[in-house]
């Protein structure tokens, strides 16, 4: 396992790497998309509510590697190119925002409804009150299972693989096939994902700890 | 003219009909009580004031808007119309003064100094000034309550809207509150009152109306109405409480 | 406590490894002797792969030349009754498999390179496939010089030896490689990259299905196919051979060939059938 380290450390470094950034990036886009269609989710408008339902629905249930193959065939193909990392990002992207939509507006609905009334009859718009008092409230519910999404986000990086997107999982299929060292090279691949996943679960922990 | 006037109001939640052909008028400055047995309708109409409930029928005009028009906007109106409520609902993630500085800053945008000046000011008048950095978890809660009432004179409003503001408390901290509610309606503010202390109502109501099943049965002078109810409903109701 | 709970998880960590590592390395025993006492051969096939192998969708049975060949082979072995049992294969999962034991050969459009030789045992070239490039017609690439340009994307598949060979042969093109061919030839369509390169027998199969696409510029690398049983296992390889042999003689060999490559424009049946 070692010599996989030494032999193909720049490989697994490229992997590494990619499997970051793609993470970086996803869960950056899917906090912002998942929280706005939570809001949705609770608006008063009925219309609103639908579109929120259908798409949590539409990603929630269709498999990652779904979601990725199409950005990657078939939007390429009639609407505008993209290489297999975006088309792998945007799809997990898609794919965990439904998930964290769902986390976010459990959260939202676990504040007590005197706060968005009080709220109200305060004079403070619907956007208003959820920006600054119902949000920062449901955040402290939402942390532990967020975490989870989080975590879960890193290990479904490597639908990349499957999209030629350059990550961890990608390098290590490469290195496997150019080596037939299948079981040192995925052992090395599953230990950089564990630095990576690890740290995060224990400072979700910690934050855990920290707001309760 | 009134400040807030009914007529003929249909409430319906779904089928269950909750205010049925409601007429009433507050006029500037008057302190209206609204008392009627438990789930007569009493939160319900109270609420339809600052829309935080719809109504189905008739015309609800406070402060000349419309709110049956579904172009009136609401925020207009509850910027002027305040409302206390039984379980406080004060911002939890916020401290005492942030609460009571939030929506001026946010709706008003009154500036930082003259926003903190006039929070301060409110909250020595409710009398807990020494509480502005603790958060509402860390409040009893007739300190809780005189913080919404202070928060909700900040906004400058032209009425108040008071559900059962007492009805939560320990009865050693019931006063504190009603006195509180005294030196407002002292100062000529527009009041309706959901409340079951007939000692503040007989005090300070201009107005007394009796609710029951959904219905106004009686909207009298204060004085009338506790000398003497008209209405057999009210009769038994009031002596009800009055024996506890 | 903080510390023993962190010691505790790296131990597991390594105790995990160690066991794994452990079960990798035990061989099993002669998978021949197994055969015989089934009566059966398992056999790794792609299910994928036109007229190698191909997973019929309408009876759910894997069809092609791969699977004709290993079913004569079985007979061959084992008698009339012997029975060919058949596990879908890719290029990425047949190594592993057949070194821990779920089949007993591979006869999946597989190169014998020296590399598998280190680590499995082939038979006598069953197939002379070569790499080819498969292009949109019209397409400007024309053999596996056009492909040589900063800004070429060539598409293969992971674990054949095709990207390999094209990083050699052009070594300034792209090479992306996916999962499958259905997934490489999606990926062609969706202008991923100009050219999917593979070899010439799985191309054909391709783009005999989809008009729009032909195969250009012959063949640049030779791809013996050959099938692989795991090292050691020297009965079976031989037996194996023996049986190939007497295909190639009593015309067995050359009906199959003909069955799958006759009709196919542009395929060099001769050249395939070399040894
Ligand atoms: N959101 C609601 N949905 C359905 N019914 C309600 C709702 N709110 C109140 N009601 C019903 O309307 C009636 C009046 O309630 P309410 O106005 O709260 O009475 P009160 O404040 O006088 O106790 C009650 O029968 C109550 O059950
Ligand atoms: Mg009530």
């Amino acid at each position: 396992m070692i010599s996989v380290f030494q032999q193909h450390g720049q490989e697994l470094l490229t992997g590494l790497e990619n499997t970051i950034l793609c993470s970086v990036i996803a869960l950056f886009f899917s906090l912002i998309i998942g929280s706005t269609v939570a809001i949705f989710e609770v608006l008063p408008s009925k219309f609103l509510r639908i579109i929120g339902k259908i798409y949590i629905e539409v990603f929630r249930n269709i498999p990652l590697l779904v979601i990725g193959m199409f950005f990657y065939v078939v939007v390429p193909q009639y609407v505008f190119p993209m290489d297999g990392f975006t088309a792998g990002t945007i799809g997990l992207t898609l794919y965990t925002s439904s998930f964290i939509a769902e986390t976010v507006r459990a959260g939202i609905q676990a504040v007590d409804g005197g706060q968005m009334e009080g709220a109200r009859a305060n004079g403070l718009s619907f956007m208003q009150a959820m920006w600054h008092i119902v949000l920062p409230q449901a955040f402290k519910y939402v942390i532990p299972p967020l975490g989870n999404q989080f975590i879960n986000l890193v290990k479904n990086s490597s639908v990349l693989a499957f999209v030629a997107g350059f990550d961890l999982m990608y390098q290590g299929d490469m290195i496997a096939s150019a080596t037939f060292d299948t079981f040192n090279t995925y052992i090395a691949v599953g230990i950089l994902y564990l630095i990576i996943t690890l740290p995060l679960s224990y400072y979700m922990r910690y934050l855990e700890k920290k707001l309760a | 003219m009134p400040v807030i006037e009914f007529k003929k109001v249909e409430k319906y939640y779904g089928k269950f009909h909750a205010l049925k052909n409601i007429n009433l008028q507050v006029e500037k400055g008057e302190v209206v009580v609204v008392i009627g047995p438990s789930g007569s309708g009493k939160s319900t109409l109270i609420r339809t004031i600052n829309g935080l409930e719809e109504i189905e029928e008739g015309q609800l005009l406070v402060n000349g808007y419309d709110l049956a028009d579904k172009k009136t906007d609401l925020n207009q109106i509850r910027k002027d119309v305040g409302m206390v409520f039984q379980h406080f609902n004060l911002y939890d993630n916020k401290t005492v003064l942030e609460n009571i500085m939030l929506a001026p800053k946010l709706v008003l945008k009154r500036n930082e100094a003259e926003n903190k000046e006039t929070a301060l000011k409110l909250l020595e008048s409710v009398g807990v000034s020494d509480k502005t950095a603790s958060y509402p978890k860390q409040l009893s809660g007739g300190q809780k309550q005189r913080v919404a009432i202070a928060r909700s004179l900040a906004m400058k409003p032209k009425a108040l809207l008071f559900d059962e503001p007492t009805s939560a408390l320990d009865p050693e901290m019931i006063d504190d509150v009603l006195n509180v509610m005294k030196a407002i309606a002292k100062e000529g503010m527009t009041m309706v009152v959901v409340t079951h202390e007939m000692g503040f109502a007989r005090e300070v109501a201009d107005r007394v109306v009796f609710m029951d099943n959904g219905e106004i049965l009686e909207n009298a002078q204060a004085d009338e109405f506790f000398e003497a109810p008209k209405e057999e409903r009210a009769k038994q109701f009031l002596s009800k409480i009055i024996k506890h | 406590m903080k510390r023993l709970r962190k010691m505790l998880l790296v131990a597991g960590i390594f105790i995990l490894g160690g066991l794994l590592g452990a079960c990798s390395s035990s061989k099993t025993q002669s998978t021949w002797n197994e055969d015989k006492a089934n009566n059966t051969i398992t056999w790794g096939v792609k299910a994928d792969t036109r007229l190698f192998g191909l997973m019929d969708v309408g009876t759910g049975q894997i069809k092609g030349f791969d699977i004709d060949v290993a079913k004569a082979v079985t007979k061959k072995i084992l008698g009339a009754k012997g029975k060919a049992k058949f596990v879908q294969v890719t290029s990425k999962t047949r190594i592993p498999l057949l070194k821990n034991g779920n089949i007993n050969a591979i006869i999946a459009t597989m190169t014998i390179t020296p590399d598998r030789e280190k680590i499995v045992d082939f038979s006598k070239v069953y197939f002379a496939a070569g790499q080819s490039l498969l292009v949109k017609k019209g397409s400007s690439i024309k053999n596996v010089k056009d492909l040589n340009k900063a800004g070429t994307t060539v598409l293969a598949v992971k674990g054949s030896t095709s990207a390999v060979n094209i990083k050699k042969s052009a070594p300034n093109a792209k090479v992306l490689e996916l999962e499958d061919y259905a997934q490489a030839f999606t990926a062609l369509k969706s202008g991923q990259g100009q050219a999917l390169t593979t070899d010439n027998g799985i191309l054909f199969g391709i783009a005999s299905e989809n008009p729009g696409y032909h195969v250009v510029g012959g063949t640049f690398t030779n791809e013996p196919y050959g099938i692989a049983v795991d090292q050691g296992q020297t009965e079976l390889k031989n037996k194996i051979n023996k049986a190939l042999s007497e295909m190639r003689k009593d015309g067995t060999y050359q009906k199959l060939l003909q069955k799958w490559f006759g009709n196919v424009a542009g395929f060099n049946l001769k050249e395939a059938s070399q040894q």
